[in-house]
């Protein structure tokens, strides 16, 4: 999942980068509205966490500008104001949840996860997929009730194409909101990781979770649970 | 509060003395010239019919004779008889001969009058002005009348010397311009002891205000007149309100202050007794730092909102405020999917700052929102200058033993259990402000149910 995080507090921006990084994310960060504005046109992200009070471009006119730019990711406010005037004003612009300065580094990420399930439509943070259940806020993994261990990569990998079921999901596009820019882009890495998330979510080969789509990317079609 | 040393154009007292002058000189240089022109003019009229009236006389005792000559016996009006009395008569015939005139006027040089020639139609008088030398400017008027026997025209001319009229016209002048003079000298005094008298309370008024700046007075005393009277009481409502938000801004900063100080003395305590900090230390110092967090929130909630709910306070109306807080909270609380019903009786409105409003409407829909199981009722309605908004839950409501505890007025955010949170302190402090009360009660949804109820003043 890629990021972007417009925070103009050097020391709080390090300490979120740290925190997102160290917890799976790709975070590109931008220390006032105007750089931010740009990143968000120029790249494709999955989230913004944006702070409110913001030099050069205020974040409710970043928030209205992004998304005045049709982009649709969903974003998160942080403001040290806690009056509901603010807060409403931050979410009629266009945000989705706000988190009032000070907070836990966990609650950010909760409401992150929560932000990232919503939009691929998920109401409940466990994602159920007949017998495979993604816990997205316990990052575990459950095949007919018996937990699986997953590498952080692979994780990641198994939860983007679980948010996006159905669809068909480039490597580049994988690539992109998985990796750091400065990854080594060999896409020999992703094979090796589709092949083991495979093996491991379906060692009989009777699911077939992961479809390869030749030329394009891959494809989680396994039908949802109930509803989604 | 000291005031600008801008000079401006006209004090109010130079306005009006400056335009009260400018009327006064014009009213009274108006009065003076019509007075002045309608005494002239009644003058005239007066010295025409007396000279109608004295021809009409001669007309009465003129005898002529045969030959056109005029016997004329003595005329009543003494004046004729004497010689250069001011008063003149002659009778002259058609040709411009003289057939007769009045003893008064044997000096009087006819031919330098041109009157002798005066073509005047029978029956009718004209009145002109003439000039002789010795005489001087005169007034006359000259009848023409038309003799049957004789079958001849003769003209009867009477003329008064003009300087007894002009004289007195002169007089008249002088007397009504001394009068208007004396008037205006009068009035201008009488309209500057009126301004002084109107002007007192302004400069009462100016004088308690810095008063009130140096410390000297807390209030504007009552005695105003009624058209000051509400500038003056608002002044004192302003003034008041201020004094309290100073008092609660320093309030608010003592209270910041010293009870940010017991989780200070935790944390340092733990810094300084400790040569290796545990687990625990950071859980502890994470649990003050979470302390004062709310505690700076609180105190500062308090310190910020407003208190101006009777001076200036305008309609604020309730609905879009809790449409747009819906709105929020629909996004804020998406997994939910809370039902949200708004029932809105008549228009209601709140007399007060919107964002006083925003805040305690957002922090009790908030409270619903998160404790719902899935419903969450808002209802408003305005009765006997009775704002009140309802807001209900179907959640698990607040058992009635903590219902007392949660209602304590002044609890402060230190003294809150943790997870309580702020957002009730916030909401009751607001409606406090107000002078309101909030009722916590059981709703039909099965939840709880918190009433606001705020008067209008």
């Amino acid at each position: 999942m890629r990021l972007l995080l417009v925070e103009d507090e050097d020391l709080l921006r390090a300490q979120l980068v740290k925190a997102l990084e160290d917890g799976g994310y790709i975070v590109d960060s931008s220390q006032d509205g105007e750089l931010g504005l740009f990143q968000a046109s120029e790249f494709s992200y999955d989230a913004a966490i944006i702070d409110l009070g913001l030099p050069k471009l205020s974040g409710i006119d970043l928030i209205k500008a992004i998304r005045e730019a049709g982009k649709v990711f969903p974003i998160l406010i942080l403001t040290a104001r806690d009056k509901w005037t603010d807060k409403v004003e931050g979410l009629e612009a266009g945000a989705d949840d706000y988190v009032v300065k000070p907070f836990q580094i966990e609650e950010i990420k909760a409401r992150l996860n929560a932000l990232l399930r919503r939009a691929a439509g998920f109401a409940k943070p466990v994602l159920e997929f007949a017998e495979i259940s993604l816990d997205t806020s316990a990052k575990t993994l459950s095949v007919a009730g018996e937990e699986i261990e997953l590498t952080a990569y692979e994780y990641k990998v198994l939860e983007y194409l679980m948010l996006h079921p159905g669809q068909v999901v480039s490597k580049m596009e994988l690539t992109e909101h998985l990796y750091d820019q400065d990854y080594d882009r060999d896409s020999n890495v992703l094979e090796v990781f589709i092949r083991r998330l495979r093996q491991k979510l379906d060692p009989d080969e009777t699911l077939k979770p992961i479809d390869t789509v030749r030329g394009q990317g891959y494809r989680f079609n396994v039908p949802p649970k109930n509803q989604a | 509060m000291s005031l600008p040393k801008t000079k401006h154009k006209y004090s109010l007292q130079q306005r009006l003395v400056l335009a009260f002058g400018i009327l006064l000189i014009l009213f009274l240089s108006l009065t003076g010239l019509v007075l002045d022109q309608a005494y002239k003019q009644s003058v005239e009229a007066a010295v025409e019919e007396r000279l109608q009236l004295q021809i009409y006389a001669l007309l009465g005792v003129a005898e002529p004779d045969f030959d056109g000559s005029f016997f004329v016996p003595d005329l009543e009006e003494a004046r004729f008889n004497q010689l250069d009395s001011g008063l003149y008569a002659f009778i002259l015939d058609e040709n411009g001969h003289e057939v007769w005139r009045s003893s008064s006027s044997l000096n009087i040089n006819l031919a330098q009058l041109n009157l002798l020639l005066l073509d005047i139609e029978p029956g009718l008088t004209v009145f002109g002005n003439a000039e002789n030398e010795l005489q001087g400017p005169m007034s006359y008027a000259a009848y023409g009348t038309y003799w049957a026997n004789l079958d001849r025209i003769f003209n009867f001319v009477v003329m008064e010397s003009v300087a007894p009229t002009e004289a007195e016209i002169r007089e008249f002048q002088s007397s009504l311009w001394l009068w208007l003079g004396g008037l205006a000298v009068f009035l201008s005094l009488a309209q500057f002891m009126l301004l002084r008298w109107g002007m007192t309370p302004l400069k009462q008024l100016a004088g308690e205000l810095t008063d009130i700046e140096t410390g000297k007075k807390e209030q504007l005393g009552e005695d105003y007149p009624s058209e000051l009277q509400a500038l003056s009481q608002n002044m004192n409502m302003l003034i008041k309100s201020e004094r309290q938000r100073q008092s609660r801004y320093r309030s608010t900063l003592g209270d910041l202050a010293h009870s940010l100080k017991t989780p200070l003395a935790v944390i340092s305590g733990i810094v300084q007794q400790k040569k290796r900090v545990n687990k625990n230390d950071l859980a502890d110092v994470a649990e003050q730092v979470e302390r004062m967090n709310q505690i700076v929130s609180y105190q500062l909630g308090r310190a910020v909102q407003s208190d101006q709910k009777r001076v200036l306070a305008s309609p604020v109306a309730v609905e879009p405020v809790i449409k747009k807080l819906g709105d929020a909270l629909h996004k804020v609380y998406l997994d939910k999917q809370v039902n949200l019903v708004i029932q809105l009786e008549t228009e209601s409105f709140f007399y007060g700052e919107e964002s006083d409003l925003t805040e305690l409407l957002g922090n009790l829909m908030d409270n619903a929102f998160k404790y719902c199981n899935e419903t969450v009722h808002v209802s408003a309605r305005e009765e006997d200058r009775k704002l009140m908004i309802n807001i209900e839950d179907d959640g698990s409501g607040v058992p009635e033993k903590q219902r007392h505890w949660v209602l304590e007025r002044g609890a402060r955010a230190d003294t809150h259990h943790s997870g309580q949170g702020i957002g009730l302190a916030v909401a009751l402090e607001i409606i406090g402000s107000y002078g309101g009360e909030l009722k916590i009660a059981s709703s039909a949804l099965g939840g709880a149910s918190m009433q606001v109820i705020i008067s209008r003043n």
